[in-house]
């Protein structure tokens, strides 16, 4: 954890964070030249899972009530991120497991979800999923793949599932089959597949995929030739195939802002230790203004992303079921500013964040390389869009209204306690809306009362203001724009992106109005709430010296966690 | 959060009514005029997929003030079949 940071404060983030520390010397499982090693030859991070599973990160994959982690999606998402700080690579590689595993927690049988717990927690068995087909695009019911019912009760597998991360080293992996000719939205049924337990010739694994980023991982596929799965591999019932999956991806969704989290922090750590020690016109390009405005503005997005990131995965526990908005809102959002803001930072380091082993074994243009990735696959930012769009027209109203779940958005706030996360409530679309943005207006008036009072700063009450005023006019938009249409016209496209960058510094505004005593959390808050607006304005500018508490605490060590960073001991 | 649906809510409904609402919501969806809108062909037909209709079911549950699962739309894929499964709801509710 890094002193300024919003997540799960102990736990497996911090076990995890001490090992990693502890490897990154010589040529440990994740030093700088190894990982650009393995980079460079296309090999999967074997030593480095190896050390996660030591760690017992398994537990993060797993429900409470099964044995696993206490901290539920949150400390999930805190731990990948740690793991993505240092190797996004090697998050993603491991990671997948949690994907492979959700629809069983989603949907399966207790008996199920105890197997499948047991197994990933006592053996680190790793799981995949496959959803999609070649040339099927993101469509998950234009899948061929078929599951046809056999006289022993089971069913016979025929078909590919490509491209797949992990599909040749998972020994699970759950598989959307169609289980009706004609498919449709009840023509596809999940399946867990154990290929120990597949008959030998009935399966074949595809070869790894060369890919931009992420080049270590397995991203590869499987292919099935009348390969038999017992009665009891079905995940659910026969038809609910598309339910589960996509209220799994609520949850996958929103864990993927993790991979985000985890590269801009590192991206933002290589280049300020750079402009640290960079020698320009007698002083450091750290000292000199429009560097130092670029730092800032990339502190201050990464402490966006954090607060936006971690109402998702709180609101997964408090708000259940409106996450069918809030995880579309989170991996449109989340990616799509943490990549700009790489985009910004390379431009400081030039060169150097484009050559591949001059720099810091060239950390910078691999983890601009493997974040890619993650505004593509488990749903692309195109994808969680429409997604969103579809619930426009509810959204517009609700957002005008002011209307919302005051108890769940409270709980998702407060950070002090974390209720079960209950799979049962996931709904396929939000009858409350987005209780995050709708309570923005009502949040900022309680803001003003703080600020009067000297309790926040007065600025944090003057942006969130301007955010509410941002909100009203995104719902005018939304309405003027009328229903959701297949045909969606570029405006909603746009709007949603308003809408995202709503409710990242919505976020912020409620997690700073929970706790407001603790004062460096609360400039880091501020600061994210004035970056929000700048990017929801266009030409608007946060004051200058907004940005200035978020890139000092960057240069100062770690104080809460033991294991401390410091962005001179990362460059060293 | 009976604050959330707002709308008031019909004492009794007949399916004709729910299906002439249903018809004017995908033709607004769609961009077609309303008689265009056959109730007895899939939703599917008009390019509504099954994300879509989802927003759909958003919009019934809002306007009727009524809680339904939303995999009421992709069991029953066009207007006809649609309204005779809402009307006991909404007449329950």
């Amino acid at each position: 954890m890094t002193a300024t940071g919003l997540g799960w404060p102990s736990g497996l983030p911090a076990a995890l964070d001490a090992a990693i520390q502890g490897s990154r010397a010589a040529d440990g499982p994740f030093a700088a030249a190894r990982s650009a090693r393995l980079d460079a030859r296309e090999e999967f991070p074997a030593e480095a899972c190896a050390l996660l599973d030591g760690c017992g990160i398994a537990r993060a994959y797993v429900p409470a009530e099964f044995g696993g982690a206490p901290g539920g999606l949150p400390e999930l998402l805190a731990s990948l991120r740690t793991v993505a700080r240092h190797d996004v690579t090697v998050a993603v590689a491991h990671g997948k497991t949690f994907l492979g595993a959700v629809s069983t927690w989603v949907a399966g049988s207790a008996e199920q979800r105890r197997a499948l717990a047991r197994r990933i927690l006592d053996e680190d068995a790793v799981v995949s999923w496959g959803l999609t087909e070649p040339g099927r695009g993101s469509d998950l019911l234009a899948g061929r793949l078929t599951a046809t019912a056999t006289e022993a009760g089971g069913r016979r597998l025929d078909g590919t599932k490509w491209p797949v991360n992990n599909a040749t080293r998972g020994e699970l992996i759950s598989v959307l089959a169609r289980t009706s000719p004609q498919g449709g939205a009840r023509g596809f049924s999940l399946f867990l597949v154990d290929k120990n337990r597949l008959a030998e010739g009935s399966w074949r694994p595809l070869p790894k995929e060369p890919t931009h980023g992420i080049r270590g991982a397995d991203i590869s596929g499987i292919r099935f030739d009348g390969a038999e799965v017992p009665a009891g591999a079905l995940t659910g019932r026969v038809g609910d195939g598309l339910e589960i999956v996509l209220k799994s991806l609520q949850l996958t969704r929103t864990v993927c802002c993790s991979l985000s989290l985890g590269a801009g922090e590192h991206a933002l750590r290589l280049v300020h230790a750079f402009a640290e020690r960079r020698a320009l016109y007698g002083t450091t390009l750290l000292r000199l203004p429009l560097a130092r405005r670029v730092l800032g503005r990339a502190a201050a997005t990464v402490a966006l992303a954090d607060a936006a990131s971690l109402m998702a995965a709180r609101s997964a526990h408090c708000l259940t079921g409106e996450m069918s908005v809030v995880s579309a809102l989170a991996k449109a959002g989340v990616p799509a500013i943490v990549q700009q803001t790489i985009d910004e930072l390379a431009e400081l380091l030039g060169a150097r964040g484009f050559l591949t082993d001059r720099h810091v074994d060239g950390m910078f243009q691999k983890l601009e390389r493997d974040h890619r990735v993650v505004a593509i696959f488990d749903g692309s930012t195109a994808v969680n869009r429409s997604a969103l769009i579809a619930q426009f027209p509810l959204l517009g109203r609700l957002a005008h209204s002011g209307a919302h779940d005051a108890a769940g958005l409270a709980a998702a706030a407060d950070v002090s306690a974390l209720p079960a996360l209950d799979h049962g409530a996931l709904r396929l679309m939000s009858r409350t809306g987005c209780s995050v943005v709708q309570g923005l207006s009502a949040a900022a008036g309680r803001l003003g009362g703080l600020a009067a009072a000297g309790a926040v700063p007065q600025r944090a009450h003057e942006v969130a203001a301007a955010l509410a005023q941002e909100v009203t006019a995104v719902a005018d938009a939304v309405t003027a724009l009328g229903p959701a249409t297949r045909d969606t016209p570029p405006e909603a496209f746009a709007l949603a992106r308003r809408y995202e960058l709503c409710f990242a510094g919505a976020s912020a505004t409620h997690l700073l109005l929970a706790d407001p005593a603790d004062e460096a959390r609360a400039l880091r808050l501020t600061a994210a709430l004035e970056r929000s607006l700048e990017l929801l304005r266009p030409g608007h500018e946060a004051p200058p010296d907004a940005y200035e508490p978020v890139l000092t605490a960057l240069a100062e060590p770690d104080a809460s966690a033991g294991a401390a960073v410091t962005a001179k001991e990362l460059i060293a | 959060m009976s604050e959330l649906t707002a709308r008031p809510v019909p004492v009794s409904v007949s399916a004709d009514e729910v299906r002439e609402w249903l018809r004017d919501r995908v033709a607004a969806h769609t961009g077609r005029p309303v008689e265009e809108i056959r109730p007895d062909l899939p939703l599917t037909e008009y390019g509504l997929d099954s994300v879509y209709v989802l927003g759909l079911c958003a919009e019934i549950e809002d306007h009727y003030g009524i809680e339904v699962e939303p995999t009421v739309m992709w069991d029953n894929p066009a207007l006809d079949p649609l309204a005779e499964a809402l009307v006991p709801l909404i007449t329950a509710h």
